[in-house]
């Protein structure tokens, strides 16, 4: 099976919406999936530039999908589901 | 050729100001640097009012280029009043003004004859000499050379040159000779040394000569070295016009300095553009900014505005050691001499969401300050393009 890979965007609006937190998951992730997911910071993913009128930062990209006003929370689920697939 | 320039001082025991005043200010635009160290009479806040005055009237007067340089000191000179009790005048200076070809004009008046010193020699230039009309025992002393690659110039007050005067090894002081063995001996042992290490050696020897480490009168050690300018390229913000994306990354790229980009989308352009894959620091960021990433053939990657700001603010306030991207971007920035700043003028509409929980500037202002206090705090040659 492929890794999934859950990047955070570490840009100045994402990190200033809330991704300076979800850089827990870089701790969180491994300890709780092992090696079957890969988590890294990424300096910008260049969402809120394109989605800005109603921002929705910070952005963190699960594979290809991504996730909104992002949480440890909601990654988490994020995760699970694609694992559950 | 560029200038390395740096004055360190001390001040006599006991007082709690600097009798003596250094000032030095570049022009980018002339391509020059005009430098003066004046010694105030006597110690504490009245030599300091009266040194600062002279060294800031003397620039102000010279930076116009209203009146010649000597035409300048001479009205200086021939102005100063003598002290009641000393009968001397009340302060003393040198003055230097010199250009990024080497062409240096230099005036003194009552200050210690400054040292040039090249291949580990110290030459002695010829000079004219220029009595005052009003006061018979002053005279300026004018010299012009032409400095090469390699040339250091030592300016001091008459705190270096009398130091340990009456303690029992030196009952002279150090005078000049022993500042020239003090200096070479130096330049013998670390012939690259930096103008703010070779000042700052020579205050702290001084100062060790001195009984009882306590300086008797206010030192100061301005040092000026002629070397290859470091230079250093900032890459920060998206340009506006996106097609031209291509052509700065070239730009960037051809570079041959250090380089540094300093912006999310900045970092994704460089990488694109150029077919470079960016890294990220796995470390968690510490306190307030987002870790470095990493790009080969580039210096320093990081995030943009938030560093930056930081970065602005500890140059402002000179906490210099901090371990974070803004602090790694300090010490890129104070480890060159010539900084090429090129700022991208697309604005990032998300920044200006109110929701936003903190102040984010505009990145053109936080880059016009900088380049302010890299010039005049630190004496920075930088040059900024907008794009």
């Amino acid at each position: 099976m492929e890794k999934i890979s859950v990047k955070v965007c570490l840009g100045t609006t994402c990190f200033v919406m809330g991704s300076a937190n979800l850089q827990e998951l870089i701790d969180i992730v491994p300890q709780k999936y092992g090696d079957k997911v890969d988590v890294s910071g990424v300096p910008c993913l260049g969402l809120c530039a394109t989605d800005w009128e109603f921002s929705k930062a910070p952005y963190v990209k699960v594979d290809n999908d991504i996730i909104k006003e992002a949480t440890v929370e909601k990654v988490i689920s994020a995760i699970d589901a694609k694992l559950a697939k | 050729m560029f200038i390395d320039i740096d004055c360190n001082q001390v001040k006599k025991y006991n007082q709690n100001a600097f009798g003596d005043y250094f000032v030095s200010k570049r022009y980018p635009d002339e391509a020059k640097l005009i430098a003066v160290l004046s010694d105030g009479l006597g110690s504490g806040i009245k030599a300091n009012i009266l040194s600062c005055m002279t060294a800031t009237m003397l620039l102000k007067f010279i930076e116009k280029q209203e009146i010649p340089i000597r035409h300048a000191a001479e009205i200086v000179m021939n102005s100063l009043p003598v002290c009641q009790v000393r009968k001397i005048s009340y302060s003393t200076f040198s003055i230097i003004d010199v250009n990024d070809d080497g062409y240096a004009k230099i005036i003194e008046e009552g200050n210690p004859e400054f040292l040039w010193i090249r291949n580990g020699e110290v030459l002695e230039p010829p000079f004219e000499t220029i009595p005052s009309k009003t006061f018979k025992n002053r005279c300026l002393k004018s010299y012009k050379i032409k400095l090469e690659l390699g040339d250091r110039l030592i300016f001091c007050s008459d705190g270096v040159t009398q130091c340990g005067l009456g303690n029992g090894r030196l009952k002279l002081g150090l005078r000049r000779e022993g500042l020239i063995n003090l200096v070479l001996s130096k330049l013998q042992e670390e012939p690259e040394i930096s103008s703010s290490d070779l000042s700052a050696y020579i205050i702290r020897q001084t100062k060790n000569i001195e009984t009882d480490r306590l300086p008797k009168d206010d030192i100061s050690a301005c040092v000026l070295y002629f070397r290859e300018p470091r230079t250093s390229l900032v890459f920060t913000g998206p340009p506006f016009n996106q097609k031209k994306d291509p052509e700065y990354a070239k730009i960037f790229q051809d570079f041959t300095g250090k380089k540094a980009i300093c912006g999310g989308t900045t970092a994704n352009l460089i990488s694109r553009e150029l077919n470079l894959p960016i890294t990220m620091d796995k470390e968690i960021s510490i306190g307030k900014l987002p870790s470095c990433s990493y790009m080969d053939g580039v210096d320093l990657v990081t995030e943009g505005i938030l560093t930056l700001t930081e970065a602005l603010e500890y140059l402002d306030s000179g906490k210099l050691d901090i371990d974070n991207a803004a602090g790694k971007l300090i010490k890129f920035l104070l480890d060159s001499d010539c900084i090429n700043f090129m700022v991208g003028a697309k604005l990032n509409q998300a920044h200006y969401n109110p929701a936003l929980p903190v102040e984010i500037e505009i990145r053109k202002n936080i880059i016009k300050k900088m380049a302010i206090v890299l010039q005049d705090k630190y004496f920075k040659k930088v040059s900024v393009q907008y794009m």
